[in-house]
């Protein structure tokens, strides 16, 4: 039994010191990413004009989420428009 | 102009008041009597199409002549349709928090400058798609020639944008799936089952089908009408190089309001001879496309009766 609980955590220990590194990597390129492709659903927040806006419209809720753990991450604590009151 | 009546989308538009309304009802009227199906839309905020016809025309389409059915879209109107359409359908997939959340980043959305040019733009892309078929002629009366440029480059700008945040939604889940191949919890989404990838791809096709029935040179053409005056026959000049540069087929001018030959009197004869000026101008700059000439009549356009004059004026 316990030779087993050993065995697993030895095992998730090698997988997560040659893996996490890299998977640190990766994660931080999907923030970056995601944080353009929020940018360019909400222009308006910027006050740039959006041409695609009405077409956005009936996906805005599914951003409900993703939004809010991106202003978050830009620095501003509060969801930053009264209309996505996320938090 | 005879040769038109074989198209099926045709585009009329110009400098305000020069009369593409009275243009388009006329060639309207004159593919009906050649008992072809015909649907004649306003977009000019302007409205005058009821006027002509003396009938009420509708957002919806009805009947104004035999064989040919009439609409006069309200850009406004528009723009509230589709954000109700968008959500109810919200309210329809959502829990309700969720709508209501959401309800409030769309009211936001909706008062953004642009956005009932979309939402005409989109109520003419359902006509060109989905009424296609129903007739024989789709006939655009459009609003003053700023405004009609903007809203045939719409579907090049607004479904590139659109491409653009697509690829950009791809990258990003494909990126998630490769994080998810290091991890021991996979919890990424599949590319093909994203929502948000799905709207934003049928959006896109949507306006591609519009772009392509646009750029088709053999059934889809844009009709200029101009009067022998100094300002619109600029206007007109920009117009049609503009049109050709955004690959859309210039295929024919109006010239209306030209004066009569017959005329008495000292002054016509010198408003005859000034004309004379921009009637050789227009000759000589817009040699390239078929042109119509229609008198000046000696009383206003309105009604079927005098419609009628400037049908035959067209088919000439």
């Amino acid at each position: 039994m316990r030779w087993d609980e050993l065995k697993q955590n030895v095992g998730d220990f090698i997988h997560g010191y040659f893996v996490s590194e890299y998977e640190r990597r990766l994660r931080e390129q999907f923030v970056d990413l995601n944080d353009l492709f929020m940018l360019q659903c909400f222009m308006e927040l910027v006050g740039l004009p959006n041409p695609a806006s009405i077409y956005l419209l009936d996906v805005y809720p599914y951003f409900l989420e993703e939004f809010h753990t991106w202003h978050r991450r830009m620095g501003m604590d509060r969801s930053p428009i009264g209309s996505m009151p996320c938090c | 102009m005879r040769e038109l009546l074989r198209k099926r989308i045709l585009f009329f538009g110009g400098k305000g008041g020069v009369g593409k309304t009275t243009c388009a009802s006329a060639m309207a009227l004159a593919a009906a009597k050649e008992g072809k199906r015909v649907l004649l839309v306003s977009t000019d905020p302007a409205h005058s199409t009821s006027d002509i016809f003396e009938k009420r025309f509708d957002r919806d389409e009805r009947e104004v002549y035999p064989g040919l059915m009439g609409i006069e879209l309200d850009a406004s109107l528009e723009a509230r349709r589709y954000v109700d359409k968008a959500k109810a359908e919200i309210t329809r997939m959502f829990s309700h928090a969720v709508a209501k959340e959401a309800e409030r980043q769309i009211d936001l959305a909706s008062a953004m400058p642009g956005v009932e040019e979309v939402a005409l733009f989109d109520r003419m892309s359902d006509l060109i798609i989905d009424r296609f078929d129903a007739y024989d002629l789709l006939i655009f009366d459009t609003a003053p020639t700023g405004h009609t440029l903007r809203l045939l480059r719409m579907p090049e700008l607004v479904s590139s944008w659109i491409a653009a945040l697509s690829r950009r939604r791809r990258a990003l889940l494909s990126l998630n799936q490769d994080i998810d191949r290091v991890r021991l919890a996979p919890e990424a989404i599949d590319p093909d089952e994203d929502p948000i990838l799905r709207t934003l791809d049928q959006r896109r096709e949507k306006l591609e089908q519009v772009r392509a029935r646009l750029m088709q040179h053999n059934f889809t053409g844009f009709v200029l009408v101009v009067i022998p005056e100094r300002l619109p026959i600029e206007e007109t000049a920009r117009a049609a190089e503009i049109l050709r540069e955004s690959n859309v087929n210039v295929c024919g001018i109006v010239v209306n309001r030209v004066l009569p030959d017959d005329l008495e009197g000292g002054f016509y004869q010198a408003r005859r001879k000034q004309e004379q000026v921009y009637v050789d101008e227009i000759r000589r700059r817009f040699s390239a496309y078929p042109l119509t000439w229609i008198p000046q009549f000696e009383t206003d356009v309105y009604g079927l009766a005098s419609l009628e004059r400037v049908r035959s004026g067209l088919m000439r």
